[in-house]
């Protein structure tokens, strides 16, 4: 296990650009299983930074782990020089790491829209004696909700389903509402866990040129996949864990010839 | 919240339904609230409206954390037992006027509940009931055996209704008449629902509702889940307090029975009959399930097999209740009607 491990200097850090996000040592295992064992990454800012392995490689744990779903048993995440470790989920929210889920979880019995809007939670300006009475400061807030939360959904090309309920949108439509519901809370940091997983080829398409839009405001994106062609597409950087290990990180294009993810990826043996 | 990437702007409304339809709606229920003890003349008549409105608080403050939170807290009987005795031994024991004893009856009972809930949160579905439910069973043992302090099952007796209401340029209101008292509780229950609907109307509704849904969603979209649901029993065990409160003051004798389990069950019923996660259906439960009874009167114990039998098919035939009911009846019927017409 200590081959892999590495001092965060003498990682070679993706080009041109500081960390938004930088992990150090993380561990995490459940009963005896070691899911995430020693990873150190850094995200840098305004990049597309690709987590990719095999099915069970820990990708999805990595994931919660960053989004403070889990606690790490060992190591440290800083987002920005302030160390998130310790925060719970929805307080990292806050710090602006937003993600969504592989499995997707909706609230499907709610529309569209009213997903959206529960996104907006950190962001209400209402004195609390206006959840009551309400008046100007509320009615101001309500109205720039429904604008954003307008405006989410026609980015991500559902504004004629806003009032269906979640749960009656097709697959695809579902897994661009979850971006929706995730960018209401004005992220700095999207992470998105396999996007792609059972879209057709034009809504891959779509969500590629969504996810790149997004980066082009200055949202930076972590994606987790396994679809390795859609990664070469559209990422700056690749991180490649398997077993729960770091395996090899570079720009997609040596990821592709390296030798040890030939293997992870063909079935070869691990390292 | 400032968002990448221009966009057009579609027309979306959040809110379905024109807030004038509300208004009306509002000023409908203050009207009939006006005129039922006109109609109800008899005492006895009178007795179960007063006895609706309780119970439509009851059922109202279970919704919210029930239909809107998703947490089922079978403890509302022990909410309701507290506000009742706390608001009866201050006056009693302490000698502390009415509206005050009310007040400090509320917040105590709403205290109660953010305690049961400090502990409650970490528990889900059955295992909140369950241990909500043992709230509930201490309670009563509590009440039933402080006999020091609650006179246990022998009962406080002669507790005074709330002292009259003298406003200037009107005649004194005495809450010794049934229909003042009405007015009084039915009141409240409205205000409860003002209360209830402005905060479901609030962004707390949407931010309530996630975590019903789903709780780590919600967190992913920065919901401290948590803190809601103690929020959210601590709203429903004031409402519930308040209710209590005016209990013991119209009945006028307090014994821990009437705050047995078995009312947090009756309550939970009238949600669920009125419709879990709308703020009229429980309303409309708490009514049905308290008149049902009281027509079925002459058919002795029976009654109580058709009260339950009728719930059952409620929950088997449509488990959104009498709201689902209406819903769905009055999105068929202009269609069968324009059928009979063809």
């Amino acid at each position: 296990m200590m081959t892999t491990a590495r001092s965060a200097d003498a990682r070679p850090v993706a080009p041109g650009a500081d960390a938004l996000l930088r992990v150090q040592g993380l561990h995490k295992s459940f009963g005896g299983v070691h899911a995430v064992r020693d990873i150190s990454l850094a995200i840098p800012e305004r990049a597309i930074f690709a987590v990719i392995g095999p099915n069970g490689a820990g990708k999805s744990t990595l994931l919660n782990l960053l989004s403070g779903i889990y606690r790490p048993d060992a190591g440290a995440i800083v987002l920005q020089g302030i160390d998130v470790t310790g925060l719970p989920a929805h307080r990292r929210v806050r710090r602006g790491i937003a993600r969504t889920f592989q499995k997707i979880r909706l609230f499907r019995r709610l529309s569209a829209v009213e997903n959206v809007v529960a996104g907006f939670h950190v962001h209400h300006d209402i004195p609390p004696w206006q959840y009551v009475i309400h008046a100007r400061a509320f009615r101001r807030d309500h109205e720039r909700c429904r604008d954003e939360a307008a405006r989410l959904l026609a980015f991500v090309g559902l504004a004629h389903r806003a009032h269906v309920p979640a749960g009656s949108l097709s697959y695809g439509e579902q897994r661009m509402l979850e971006i929706a519901r995730a960018l209401a809370t004005a992220p700095r940091l999207l992470m998105v866990d396999e996007p792609a997983a059972g879209l057709n080829a034009a809504e891959v398409e779509t969500l590629l040129d969504r996810l790149q839009a997004l980066r082009r405001s200055g949202i930076t994106l972590c994606i987790v996949e396994h679809n390795m062609d859609l990664v070469m597409k559209i990422a700056d950087w690749v991180f490649v864990i398997d077993y729960g290990q770091f395996l090899f990180e570079g720009a997609p294009a040596d990821v592709q010839t390296h030798a040890g993810v030939i293997d992870a990826y063909l079935g070869g043996k691990p390292q | 919240m400032s968002r990448p990437a221009p966009v057009r702007s579609a027309p979306v409304r959040i809110r379905i339904g024109p807030d004038w339809q509300r208004r009306i709606a509002f000023l409908a229920a203050a009207g009939a609230i006006a005129v039922l003890p006109l109609i109800a003349t008899d005492a006895y008549w009178r007795t179960n409206l007063i006895v609706c409105a309780l119970n439509a608080m009851l059922a109202l403050g279970l919704d919210f954390v029930l239909g809107y939170a998703g947490q089922l807290n079978l403890g509302q009987s022990a909410f309701y037992g507290l506000g009742a005795y706390a608001s009866t031994l201050l006056i009693t024991k302490a000698g502390i006027p009415f509206w005050i004893a009310f007040a400090g009856a509320v917040a105590f009972s709403g205290f109660a509940g953010v305690v049961l809930s400090l502990f409650a949160i970490r528990l889900r579905g059955h295992y909140l009931a369950i241990a909500s439910l043992g709230f509930a069973v201490i309670t009563y043992q509590i009440l039933l055996n402080w006999i020091s302090l609650t006179q246990g099952p022998l009962g406080i007796y002669a507790i005074a209704p709330p002292p009259p209401i003298a406003l200037p340029g009107l005649p004194v209101i005495n809450f010794d008449n049934l229909a003042n008292l009405f007015y009084l509780v039915a009141g409240f229950a409205f205000l409860s629902y003002l209360l209830l609907d402005r905060l479901i109307r609030s962004p707390i509704g949407e931010t309530l509702t996630a975590i019903r849904e789903d709780e780590v969603s919600a967190a992913s979209l920065g919901i401290n889940c948590g803190a809601w649901k103690v929020f959210a029993f601590g709203v429903s065990s004031t409402v519930a307090g308040a209710a209590g409160c005016f209990y013991a003051s119209f009945v006028g004798t307090l014994v821990p029975d009437a705050f047995f389990v078995t009312e947090s069950f009756t309550i939970l019923a009238m949600v669920v009959v009125g419709g879990m996660g709308t703020l009229i259906g429980p309303v409309g439960g708490a009514i049905l399930l308290t008149v049902l009874p009281e027509l079925l009167r002459n058919i002795g114990d029976l009654r109580l097999v058709v009260y339950g039998v009728a719930v059952t098919l409620v929950v088997l035939f449509v488990p959104g209740g009498i709201v689902e009911a209406v819903r769905l009846a009055s999105a068929r019927l202009p269609r069968i009607a324009r059928r009979g017409k063809a």
